[in-house]
């Protein structure tokens, strides 16, 4: 919470920097559009990190502005002088607070109220713009730095410094051992190699992060959110060991939180809604990220409503950002791209978490600043897919390199989810539709052969191939066929000229040990050329195949049986050594009220008895345990062999340890052959 | 003003790269074909630890393939990526302190792409081409 707080204020305290100028041009001509936007981001984004951080005084000043605002850019109210007056000493306002925030102080004495009613349409021109002038230069004098910064560029340079350095070590190491040994430059050869790598991981990680740092706020923030919205929502998080620029992480954090909040507010429905739909009451949030060399793609998957593509384009064509026909060109993709246009949401009422649509243009303004793209798939009524692509100047990336023909390319491992040999026991292939299929422990895996894909000549027997069975961000799997696997390494990928990355297989470069460049895969290019992307996953279906899974599962057999207290108790099958039949001469009841029973010479404790005394001139029990161990237990009647569910078992709370089965839909109490040897004890006594 | 042209020479004729623009002059070894990327890229190559997209100059300019393929490049930065023009001999460099003149004739359609226009040097003319058009190579062909 502290890092998080402490960013807050950062960004906060650049925003306001880089706004200072925004707000004198603003102030000069009032009806300038970017401005306006710019500004309206900034209270926006404000609102939005007040709402999980609880600075009141903030959110109502944000709040405040960002309605006033919002009148303005749907062309309800004209922007005036006083209106700007008054949005400017908010603006002050705020950056007062957050620098008493940032220093630890209390926050200022001063009422709020005049502010905000100031924005009021109807306010007369009053006193706060020559307030806002006297903090607008206090401001200036708190914003010290305190942490030294250092130009990217300069890391770059030293970075790839010691890359031109391992590559020239690579060429000395060839010819050093040109000459066997006979140098004499061995030690100092090798010392310089340890050196050196441990130099280049210093700096490495000088850039780097791990994307976790920035998942590991999400949770908690979605469910404050959800429980502020009245939703249920489950996350899942994944962050497939990425890491990321240090910078990058910075960057991406509030278009993340924005989408984020998007899905929890507009996405994911209450459970009334979603029940009424027939889905589950819980939502499901999926929060992934991979690296694929040049680029960082972090997916966004809901289970919620969807998008309305046909209202947004309804919105966009009477907003006048397209017009009918060129609607009608739009692909499904286009089409909700579209609620990323400034001033379109489709959300009804808007919230105190987000609408407007303010927060996806912000996303998209700042996702495309630093050359990413966002992505978004949805299916109404199942779910959307959104999938931010931030580029990576410079990465390292843990890769596997692949082998086709003469060829060698790289694949980034966190894709990477196993590998099968076509000959392997496991595995079963077949042809189906022109396509090859593999079967991998039951589950069928649509396969791709990567010199079919790049039209390189495969040099190896089709019997012979590996299949890379490969993860993408979506969830979808499928097998990619390759000659050989050569390497798993850590590798250094920079980003392919745009010119190839065009080509859509690629997404950088690398270099091997000895220095020769090698391509990475773009794997979810390669995946698409191949038709092997779905569209959004349809949850619901799925959840109906894990049900079916459910009544597949194997059942486990059991004796059920009724002890002469009258109470039904079931046996796991396993853990019964015998059933017999043994003469009441043979048992022994002692005054505590445990029993002995005489069974193939051997005293045999016996439990189910209770204070019960056997009529007749045979009883029934079941042994348990093993020679030297054994238990047995007397019962008044088979009452079935049955079958119960292992996953549907239930331990009870407390001492006894009680295990309750699901049988003819009838709890049951249910032993396996532990419970049966230690829990001799507490039986007898439970009974007695 | 002292700039300068380098004079190189491709499929017989002289081309001129504005000299503040290069890099380097390397001889390739070893070219990392890429499948799938347009038919003027020939692959990567390694500058040190850097990555070069290897452009052939020929094919750019849709001329004839030469018989005994060039592993000379020039070698250009833009947009911080690297990448090596192959042509198929470096003259040399010579002065130039005026801007490029119009081209008053119809050349093929590779060098028209490419051209910015023509300059007078001290070893005769050649044709100043722009190396980011070189890069881009024959238009409407994209990849599959």
């Amino acid at each position: 919470m502290e890092d998080l707080l402490a960013e807050f204020i950062a960004e906060s305290r650049d925003m306001l920097e880089a706004l200072s100028g925004e707000i004198v041009a603003w102030e000069a001509d009032p009806a300038d559009r970017a401005r306006l936007d710019a500004i309206f981001r900034f209270v926006h984004t404000v609102k939005g990190n007040c709402g999980f951080f609880e600075f009141p005084r903030l959110e109502a000043l944000s709040h405040a502005a960002e309605d006033a605002l919002a009148d303005v850019r749907a062309g309800r109210r004209q922007p005036d002088q006083a209106l700007v007056s008054a949005v400017l000493a908010i603006i002050d306002r705020i950056a007062e607070i957050v620098a008493a925030i940032g220093d630890g102080r209390e926050q200022p004495e001063a009422d709020d109220a005049p502010l905000i009613a100031a924005l009021d349409a109807n306010a007369e021109e009053s006193a706060p713009a020559p307030a806002a002038a006297a903090t607008r230069a206090q401001r200036r004098q708190s914003a010290t730095p305190r942490t030294i910064r250092l130009p990217v560029e300069l890391l770059d340079r030293v970075m790839s410094g010691v890359s031109d350095m391992a590559v020239a070590r690579n060429d000395l190491a060839r010819r050093i051992a040109q000459h066997e040994g006979e140098t004499g430059l061995d030690a100092p050869f090798n010392r310089l190699s340890a050196i050196l790598a441990d130099l280049r991981e210093a700096i490495t990680r000088i850039r780097m992060q791990r994307i976790e740092t920035l998942f590991s706020g999400f949770p908690r923030m979605v469910r404050d959110l959800s429980h502020e919205l009245g939703k249920q929502v489950m996350v899942e998080i994944e962050s497939g060991d990425v890491e990321i620029d240090r910078e990058m992480i910075e960057v991406v954090r509030d278009p993340l939180v924005h989408l984020i909040r998007n899905a929890v507010d507009h996405g994911i429905e209450t459970p009334a809604e979603r029940q009424a739909a027939g889905k589950r009451e819980i939502g499901m949030l999926q929060i992934s990220a991979r690296q694929t060399g040049s680029e960082i793609r972090i997916g966004i998957v809901d289970d919620g409503k969807g998008i309305d593509g046909d209202k947004l384009v309804e919105k966009a064509v009477a907003a006048g950002i397209l017009t009918a026909e060129e609607a009608k060109l739009l692909s499904m993709r286009e089409r909700n791209a579209l609620i990323c246009e400034p001033g379109l949401s489709t959300a009804k009422e808007v919230t105190a978490v987000s609408g407007r649509g303010v927060g996806m243009d912000v996303v998209r303004a700042n996702i495309e600043k630093i050359g990413g793209s966002l992505m978004i798939d949805s299916t109404p009524g199942s779910g959307t897919r959104m999938m931010l692509n931030v580029p990576l100047t410079l990465s390292i990336v843990p890769s596997l390199t692949i082998g086709v023909g003469e060829r060698t390319f790289a694949i980034p491992r966190s894709y990477v989810e196993e590998i099968v040999r076509a000959s392997s026991e496991e595995m079963d292939s077949a042809q189906i539709g022109g396509r090859e299929f593999i079967t991998v422990r039951g589950q069928r895996i649509a396969c791709v052969g990567l010199d079919e894909i790049l039209g390189v000549e495969s040099t190896c027997p089709r019997e012979a191939r590996l299949y890379v069975l490969i993860r993408l961000v979506g969830g979808d799997l499928f097998g990619l066929a390759v000659d050989a696997i050569h390497n798993h390494e850590e590798l250094v990928v920079k980003p392919i000229a745009p010119v190839l990355m065009a080509c859509g297989f690629y997404v950088g470069t690398t270099q091997l040990d000895d220095g020769s460049p090698v391509p990475m895969l773009d794997v979810s290019g390669v995946a698409r050329s191949a038709g092997m992307i779905r569209e959004v996953k349809d949850r619901s279906l799925r959840r109906e195949l894990r049900h079916e899974r459910t009544e597949e599962r194997e059942l486990v057999p059991a004796l059920m049986f009724r002890g002469f207290d009258g109470a039904e108790r079931a046996v796991e099958m396993d853990a019964v050594r015998r059933i017999e039949k043994l003469p009441v001469s043979a048992l022994r009841t002692a005054k505590d009220g445990t029993a002995q029973a005489v069974i193939d010479g051997r005293i045999v404790p016996l439990i189910g008895l209770g204070g019960f005394k056997p009529e007749g001139e045979e009883i029934n029990l079941f042994r348990a345990g093993e020679d030297g161990d054994e238990r047995a237990y007397a019962y008044a009647e088979i009452v079935d062999l049955c079958e119960f569910d292992p996953a549907e078992v239930v331990v009870a709370k407390g001492e006894t340890g009680q295990r309750l089965a699901l049988i003819g839909g009838r709890p049951v109490e249910l032993f396996d052959a532990d419970a049966l040897l230690a829990g001799a004890a507490i039986l007898a006594n439970a009974e007695a | 003003m002292d700039r300068s042209l380098l004079l190189v020479s491709i499929a017989g004729e002289r081309a001129a790269f504005a000299s503040e623009i290069i890099r380097s002059v390397v001889e390739l070894d070893g070219i990392t074909p890429v499948p799938r990327a347009p038919e003027h890229i020939a692959g990567l190559a390694a500058l040190r630890s850097r990555a070069m997209t290897v452009v052939d100059c020929r094919r750019t300019l849709e001329l004839p393939e030469a018989e005994v393929p060039g592993s000379l490049a020039v070698v250009v930065e833009i947009d911080e990526f690297l990448y090596a023009l192959v042509v198929d001999a470096v003259e040399e460099v010579v002065p130039f302190d005026t801007e490029p003149s119009e081209i008053r004739a119809d050349l093929l359609p590779g060098w028209a792409r490419a051209a910015i226009g023509m300059v007078e040097t001290s070893a005769g003319p050649a044709l100043v081409v722009d190396p980011a058009k070189l890069i881009e190579g024959p238009a409407k062909r994209k990849a599959a």
